[in-house]
């Protein structure tokens, strides 16, 4: 019952804002998804669903944080989208919540969504516009992009090339620094690493660092402590699930031989800020940076 | 045992009509419970003004566009499982059988997360998984036969040893899928209906298919008494056994590939029933499309609802009602 | 009446060579026994007789049609069958397992009917098994099996019957009930061929006996003619020692 009232309390809220803001407002609104498809609403979008707390950082960084009414589990920053409605895990959304929340564009992610859940929903004729960053410069176009449709697109705009100037700048910094040979640990049991595709061997590149398993396949390899051993890099880099896990770290310290043990180049690096291809990982990257500073500080 | 049995055999045609008729009023009640219940509240006032064809937009699209499809998939996997159960059941003269006994899911579950991890749309899906089926069907069936001919034991050891291949050949391929299309694959494997929506082909399978094995009924019943005494009392025990064989198939590879592999609905249904009416296949198998339906439609509705807006798998629910029943079912038969 | 005929036929036992081929013709109102040590292949030739196994060579011929060439459902309607084994998988009661013998009778969409249902339970009290029609088969004791089985194929009312060891399990009075009620059947112009254990039960209810040796040789006809001490003696390899009881044979093994 709670949420029918919630509903059309917000619906009317909806209706007033239509009208206060009047006819000469309405405007068509274009961009091209990350699949590749040009995504069209009549008007700015007034309510937005996001179906991965990545796509969340990102409105909210184009400014449109106030046009939320829907986000999945995980969506933790920033701390105001915790307060939005959630549609459950992003592997199986709720349809129903969601279209009671009636948005005008849903933001999916390729690769994490289930297809026939974003079918289902374009099907109801929600539009449904996919972000999926893989780069730096994907980034800061995403949260122009999302300005475009969100009707932000001045605000979207400023953060976009705050973020832009702030990656040149490191990229600048590090350019000519001796190259640190760097293993990330992604997680421990089972141990997994991610190669250079991935958008953390990217933050690894401008910084100076070779990544060890830069070259395998996958994106998110699986490997064993001897394929470590046998890189032998001169620093260790963990991430993982909270802010602070040292036991992966202690773990290498069983291995004296490993040069980043040897010199106590083992750092924990706090994931949040470069797990999800947002503004943040500005800051990741900085931090990043720094870490592998301090090891050629100990050569 | 004291079990109060139903004994068709003794009230003849009419005796089909009172179990039944209860039946189908217990499996359009639960659609109608599942319409009305979702994590969005839908009033019983505003549920009946879309049924006649009224009501607001968005009651609408939440009753006619996503509930009720997916109510009518489940009750047509339920269905189709339970009633591939029950056949599976009298072709190996097995009480214990279900429809994945002969490898079945397994080889689906290959062909669907093949297409999973080739990223293929879910059509290819579910046809990838249907004919993963049908080739685990045809390996079991061809390795039973083997240089003779095939016994149920055979066919029954066959199975099981094929599906435990699978069951391998899946770790693997999870093992080695990227992370992003694990809970895909993970939500597929414990049998899912959050993206059935089209659930008129399913429904039409199950209608035919009660329709096609009614007039075989009595035959089942002679064959569930053992091969030699169903051939001395006329039956046609080789091409009746086929034709279970390839039926049952058919409708769990229709199940699987529109829901995954959901279970002991297939396992568990047939035999309650058989508890409570005897075991008239003629009784027991329109019975199974019914009562499975019903509880796969209601596990359904468990699943969409308990702890929404998480939405669970099907096969959770369904196997954790039916571990205990199956289990109390067991104790109590001695 | 239908009539049951073995042409040439030589039954398949594996690893056994031919012995000697049967043409035989089971006239109405015959009752045959056929006698044999264990192994000698009763049960394959009441099997092969029934269509249910293949003949190594030969044919088995019902009105005068092989058959390998007949509808099971037609070979059902003249021919029916006691088991010397029964499995039951699943639960079925006393009445529903009689009302079996009515599957060749009815057609796909039938119903068993109100007199399938009479048949059943007249058979049911013939061989005194009424009183457990709700029962569960697999709760019944081996000899109220035995005549369950029994009640089945005459609820299934066939011109020929073909049994198993029909007196297996039974006490005395149910074993004397079972071969008068068969050699009844022979009466009204059925024909009853049945393996035997109990070579008394054969010379005291059998018209025609068949004698069938463990190499393959048998031997046919007329009882008096056949159940001659030496003849049995061979059969069993076992001396026996003949009395004359109530006007037949009786034949006891020697301590």
């Amino acid at each position: 019952m709670g949420v029918c009232n919630k509903k059309s309390a917000l619906g009317l809220f909806a209706a007033l804002l239509l009208l206060a803001v009047g006819l000469p407002a309405r405007a068509e609104v274009c961009a091209t998804d990350d699949a590749e498809r040009r995504v069209c609403l009549p008007a700015p979008a007034a309510r937005i669903a996001s179906l991965s707390p990545g796509a969340t950082e990102l409105i909210y960084a184009a400014g449109a944080g106030d046009k939320v009414v829907a986000v999945v589990d995980y969506s933790d920053y920033p701390p105001a989208a915790q307060e939005v409605p959630s549609l459950g895990s992003h592997t199986r959304i709720d349809v129903e919540r969601l279209v009671a929340l009636s948005p005008t564009l849903v933001i999916g992610w390729v690769t994490g969504n289930p297809p026939d859940q974003l079918k289902t929903i374009e099907a109801l004729g929600i539009p449904v516009f996919y972000v999926e960053p893989r780069s730096f410069t994907d980034v800061a176009s995403a949260i122009e992009r999302l300005g475009t449709l969100a009707g932000s697109a001045d605000e979207a705009q400023r953060e976009a090339s705050r973020f832009r100037h702030g990656m040149a700048e490191i990229r600048k910094r590090y350019a000519g620094k001796a190259p640190v040979r760097v293993f990330y640990q992604v997680w421990d049991e089972p141990l997994m690493t991610i190669n250079d595709a991935h958008l953390i061997g990217k933050v690894l590149s401008i910084c100076g660092g070779v990544n060890v398993f830069g070259d395998l396949e996958r994106l998110v390899p699986r490997i064993g402590d001897a394929s470590v051993l046998a890189a032998d890099p001169e620093a260790i880099l963990a991430g993982g699930m909270g802010e602070e896990n040292r036991d992966w770290l202690t773990h290498w310290a069983q291995y004296p031989d490993l040069t980043a043990v040897t010199r106590d180049n083992l750092f924990f690096v706090p994931p949040s800020l470069i797990q999800r291809p947002t503004p943040r990982l500005l800051e990741g990257s900085r931090l990043f940076c720094e870490k592998l500073e301090d090891a050629r500080a100990r050569r | 045992m004291h079990v109060a049995r139903y004994s068709m055999a003794a009230v003849g045609r009419r005796g089909l009509v009172f179990p039944l008729g209860v039946l189908a009023l217990a499996a359009l009640a639960a659609l109608v419970l599942s319409v009305a219940i979702g994590s969005v509240t839908v009033t019983p006032a505003e549920l009946w003004r879309v049924t006649l064809g009224g009501g607001d937009a968005l009651s609408r699209t939440l009753v006619l566009e996503l509930r009720v499809p997916r109510a009518l998939s489940a009750f047509a996997t339920g269905g189709l499982l339970a009633l591939a159960g029950a056949l599976m059941q009298v072709l190996l003269r097995n009480p214990l059988a279900d429809p994945y006994v002969l490898g079945l899911s397994g080889g689906a579950a290959v062909g669907a997360l093949a297409a999973m991890l080739a990223g293929l749309g879910s059509l290819v899906i579910s046809g990838s998984a249907f004919v993963g089926a049908l080739a685990s069907t045809l390996l079991v069936f061809g390795l039973a036969q083997g240089t003779g001919s095939w016994t149920p034991a055979r066919l029954l050891l066959t199975g099981v040893v094929v599906a435990s291949g699978w069951g391998a050949v899946v770790t693997l391929m999870l093992a080695v899928s990227p992370a992003e299309r694990l809970p895909g694959m993970l939500y597929w494997l414990m049998g899912d209906l959050s993206y059935a929506r089209t659930p008129g082909l399913p429904l039409v399978l199950l209608l035919g298919v009660c329709l096609l094995v009614f007039p075989l009924g009595r035959s089942l019943n002679v064959l569930a008494r053992g091969a030699l005494q169903a051939v001395a009392l006329g039956v046609a025990v080789r091409p009746l056994e086929w034709m279970i064989y390839i039926t049952a198939s058919l409708l769990t590879a229709a199940a699987v590939s529109t829901a995954g592999s959901i279970g002991f609905v297939g396992l568990v249904v047939p035999h309650m029933l058989r508890l409570v009416l005897g075991n008239d296949q003629r009784l027991i198998l329109p019975a199974c499309a019914l009562a499975g339906g019903t509880l796969l439609m209601l596990a359904d509705t468990l699943a969409r609802t308990l702890i929404a807006p998480e939405q669970l798998p099907v096969g959770v629910i369904t196997a954790l009602l039916g571990v205990p029943t199956f289990l109390y079912l067991l104790y109590r038969s001695r | 009446m239908s009539r049951l005929e073995a042409r040439e036929l030589i039954i398949d036992v594996p690893g056994r060579r031919d012995g000697r081929a049967l043409d035989l013709s089971l006239e109405p109102g015959q009752v045959w026994g056929v006698l044999g040590p264990n192994g000698a292949g009763k049960t394959t030739l009441l099997h092969t007789l029934a269509g249910l196994r293949a003949p190594r060579r030969g044919v088995v011929c019902l009105d005068g049609e092989s058959l390998a060439a007949l509808p099971r459902r037609r070979i059902a309607r003249a021919l029916g069958l006691i088991f010397q084994e029964r499995q039951d998988g699943f639960p079925a009661t006393v009445r529903e397992t009689a009302l079996i013998g009515r599957h060749p009778w009815l057609s796909p969409w039938q119903m068993e009917g109100g007199e399938d249902l009479q048949l059943a339970e007249a058979a049911l009290k013939r061989l005194d098994v009424a009183h457990l029609a709700e029962r569960l088969v697999n709760t019944l004791s081996g000899g109220e099996r035995q005549r369950l089985a029994i009640a089945t194929v005459l609820t299934q009312a066939p011109d020929i019957w073909l049994a198993d060891e029909p007196t297996n399990h039974l006490d005395l009075h149910h074993q004397t009930a079972t071969m008068a009620l068969l050699t009844e059947q022979a009466r009204t112009g059925r024909a009853v061929m049945l393996c035997l254990h109990d070579l008394n039960l054969a010379a005291r209810w059998c018209d025609q006996v068949l004698l069938l040796y463990p190499d393959g040789e048998m031997c046919w006809g007329p009882r008096d003619a056949m159940l001659v001490p030496s003849a049995l003696e061979r059969l069993y390899g076992q001396r026996l020692v003949t009395a004359e009881v109530d006007g037949a044979p009786v034949f006891v093994p020697v301590r």
